[in-house]
């Protein structure tokens, strides 16, 4: 055999066992999820039955951190302040907005200047007042100077009264029982550290007073393609994970941590652009460097809803980011892949994002190039090329098909027929171009992140159809 | 370039591998539309049933003299106990037993008993749920058993059962074991013993003389959120641990003055925790002699412990204005500004 002919066998082998490698992967992570779900469908029967509160439940401080949000921040604030659970306090940290979210909130709200004693624990920009809702005791506002999301969080976690906090973005819109769920791991385990929720697409849904009333499906393409997506991230990806104790991401929109540990680790990342992940892929790191037995968990039901973008550019900034932001954090925390005492999460999930969610990009786009070109060029029979698009392209089916039928058997929150139907046909329809086009933007975003330079997160045009607030 | 694999069999296997995608997609396709029609199914016998018990239901929660009842089918029973258990968490007394008597009419007692053993997870969490509102005593060594086991939702819900059925009896035989778990979530165990803290008390007390060492703190912990009370001896032998845990528990423990010397004496503890609870627990039992103590705590290197201090002082109910005027002009800026945020908190509040 010629050096270049068997080069080319190398890569067309080396590129069929990849996707087959990765596609293998995420079905197991499908079992484990499965085994989650099942458990999880046996108790639902305590789920139905009405809720009674101790007073002893762990008292939640509710982090905030908002940025120019004067359109929303005041249904936001007003949905968290209604959400049911014995004790909790809300913190909203201005960080700096150019806007009026300040002057909202302190006209919603009724705000007035209150003497804080504030305590740094993890450093922030300075702090420029904190106020106090006379209307609500356990609402607070600090205003500081902008430095970012990271940024804000640590000074909300300054602030917070409570072990532990919960890192919500202004624009989420919660369950009324969401953090009855979400702190549901930490009742009966003293080890748990963190715990994180499912994240929904809002778009086409119906929004009261902040909360969701109607559950819908986006007409826009782009955000149907997002509603399969999120099942597949959510339901397997991190549910999978989670059954193993590997996750390693927390959705920014909405995770609950013990304050101690996070404050033990160093708080939040200022500047870093996926902070949320960044701090879990370090909590991982440091707990087990340290010998600190500890849990972070996944809770499937769905808890947060959040709304997609609906156009091409921004869908392609936000990709671009969350790839910058994956790069980032395995980038600072190299010293969990292969440590001795890094467990599932050393040794299974970060290799696995390394290869799978952060190369994979590139692996993957040079694998639908290198077909296409190989066979152009005659360089493959036709068959190999068909065969290795047809499995490519049927294991992403197959992968997404799953996603739904773990909703079916769990929550089924599309209930209409037509619901369901439109569904599987996106399930078929996204990888026809809409996944090796997010192949692409996140391709870009790794070039972006080893170029270097700032990352911007980039202005989001919420359109909010969805919202009908009442006051 | 005349390239040729040297074999077909990658391909083979890629092609195989692609068709059997292609069937498991088509399986779980087929797997989605029959649990969404099974679904409905579910759900229209739901409605159905509901249509059917709900008024007699209703009719058995206002005491009502029922007739003969309908017939409840054998596959409906889960069903039915489902809308049975949902109506018995929102009732207590008289109407809670009339709802227990037409459960035992239709069977539903004996049909949960067998749940019990031969049920799946889901199953013998209903049960567990159901005997416990009917207090089944003829389950009770069914449930002890459940109490025992490993899993903490099921075992959990075995003791609510236990209590509901025989709270003496259940405090004898289950106190030792919630000591000893830390998987139970101290709001559960609170909200199953809020009603029956009377025939546990003691009991508990005891227990605590029994458990090891290393399980003592998550003990007392446990008895401190239980708000349950300890004999003085008892509790004065726990201030005095070496464990730092064993004191902290026992500190939140404190509620009488007479244990306030040992108090007093864990002011000056290493452990910021200590500290705290030792200042929180003289905020509540101290006296005039203990103003000089807690002043001296609000200048404590923790911010909870000053924080605690701020409030423990600000409470007082002999301490005069001029006093608090001293306090708040204080030439330590932490102290100051601390007593500032309580002081305001406390207006807000």
């Amino acid at each position: 055999m010629r050096p270049d002919s068997l080069l080319i066998h190398i890569l067309t082998v080396g590129v069929l066992v990849y996707f087959v490698l990765l596609n293998g992967g995420y079905l197991l992570l499908n079992i484990l999820a499965m085994f989650a779900l099942r458990k999880r469908a046996q108790e639902s029967v305590l789920d139905d039955l009405p809720q009674v509160y101790s007073a002893l439940e762990p008292p939640i401080s509710i982090v905030v951190p908002a940025y120019n949000e004067e359109a929303t921040i005041a249904a936001s604030v007003r949905s968290m302040l209604q959400l049911s659970y014995s004790e909790m306090e809300v913190i909203v940290v201005n960080d700096g907005s150019s806007d009026r979210t300040l002057q909202v909130l302190t006209e919603e709200f009724s705000l007035v200047p209150f003497p804080e004693a504030y305590r740094i624990q993890l450093e922030s920009k300075p702090v420029r007042a904190i106020y106090r809702s006379t209307r609500f005791p356990n609402l607070r506002v600090i205003d500081k100077v902008n430095g970012g999301k990271a940024d804000s969080l640590n000074a909300g976690i300054n602030a917070a009264r409570y072990p532990l906090f919960c890192g919500v973005d202004a624009d989420s819109i919660l369950q009324r029982d969401s953090l009855q769920r979400l702190v549901r791991p930490f009742l009966g385990d003293p080890q748990m550290v963190a715990s994180g929720g499912t994240v929904r697409i809002a778009n086409g849904c119906e929004v009261r007073g902040g909360y969701l009333t109607r559950i819908g499906m986006p007409r826009n393409p782009w955000a149907l393609f997002q509603v399969v997506e999120y099942l597949r991230a959510f339901l397997f990806g991190r549910l999978g994970w989670s059954v193993i104790n590997g996750m390693l991401i927390i959705s920014g929109a909405f995770g609950l941590f013990r304050k101690e540990t996070v404050v033990a680790v160093g708080g939040y990342t200022p500047g870093s652009i996926g902070e949320d992940m960044e701090l879990v892929v370090r909590m991982h790191r440091k707990l087990r460097a340290r010998g600190i037995p500890y849990k972070i968990e996944f809770v499937a039901d769905p808890v947060c809803w959040t709304e997609a973008p609906e156009d091409r550019k921004q869908l392609r900034n936000q990709r671009i980011r969350w790839q910058r932001g994956l790069s980032e954090s395995l980038n600072s925390n190299w010293g969990l892949m292969f440590n001795w005492h890094g467990g599932v999460a050393g040794w299974l999930a970060f290799p696995f994002f390394v290869l799978f969610e952060w190369l994979g990009a590139l692996v993957e786009i040079f694998g639908y190039v290198f077909m296409a070109v190989a066979w152009w060029q005659g360089w493959i029979s036709w068959d190999s090329a068909a065969i290795f698009f047809f499995v490519a392209i049927g294991l992403g089916i197959l992968l997404s098909a799953f996603g739904l039928l773990l909703e079916e058997i769990s929550f089924h929150l599309y209930q209409r027929p037509g619901q369901l139907l439109l569904l599987a046909v996106i399930v078929v329809a996204e990888n026809f171009g809409y996944r090796q086009l997010n192949s692409w933007w996140r391709l870009v975003g790794l070039f972006k992140w080893a170029r270097g330079g700032e990352a911007k997160w980039g202005a989001m045009n919420r359109k909010a159809s969805w919202q009908r607030d009442i006051n | 370039m005349d390239y040729r694999p040297p074999s077909d069999i990658y391909l083979q296997v890629a092609l195989w591998a692609g068709v059997g995608t292609m069937v498991l997609t088509v399986l779980v396709g087929l797997q989605i539309v029959w649990l969404r029609l099974a679904m409905r199914r579910l759900q229209r016998r739901e409605q159905a049933l509901t249509l059917k018990w709900r008024p007699l239901l209703n009719a058995a929660i206002a005491g009502d003299e029922l007739g003969t009842l309908p017939e409840l089918a054998q596959r409906d029973h889960v069903l039915f106990i489902k809308l049975w258990l949902h109506l018995q968490q929102a009732v207590r007394g008289e109407a809670s037993e009339g709802l227990n008597r037409i459960a035992r009419r239709l069977g539903c007692d004996a049909y949960m008993r067998g749940l019990l053993v031969r049920g799946n997870r889901a199953e013998r969490l209903l049960a567990t749920l159901a005997l416990g509102h009917m207090r089944d005593r003829e389950s009770w060594a069914a449930l002890a058993r459940a109490a025992h086991a490993a899993d903490s939702a099921s075992s959990v819900h075995a003791l609510w059962a236990l209590v509901q059925t025989d709270a003496a009896r259940s405090a004898q035989e289950m106190a030792p074991v919630l000591l000893r778990r830390d998987d139970w979530p101290l709001s559960q165990l609170a909200n199953i013993l809020q009603n029956v803290r009377g025939e546990w008390q003691l009991v508990l007390a005891l227990a605590l003389l029994r458990v090891s060492p290393e399980e003592l703190p998550q003990a007392l912990r446990l008895v401190a959120a239980l708000r349950i009370d300890l004999p003085q001896a008892q509790l004065r032998g726990y201030l005095a641990s070496e464990q730092a845990d064993v004191v902290l528990a026992a500190l939140r423990l404190a509620r009488t003055p007479a244990v306030l010397d040992q108090v007093r004496g864990h002011l000056g503890s290493a452990d910021w925790r200590i500290r705290l609870q030792a200042v929180r627990a003289l905020g509540e039992l101290g006296d005039r002699s203990d103003v000089a103590r807690l002043r001296a705590s609000l200048s404590d290197p923790e911010w909870w412990v000053r924080y605690r201090a701020a409030g423990a002082l600000l409470s007082l109910p002999f301490l005069t204005e001029a006093e608090l005027a001293d306090l708040r002009n204080a030439d330590d800026r932490y102290a100051a500004d601390m007593l500032a945020q309580v002081a305001a908190e406390r207006e807000v509040a």
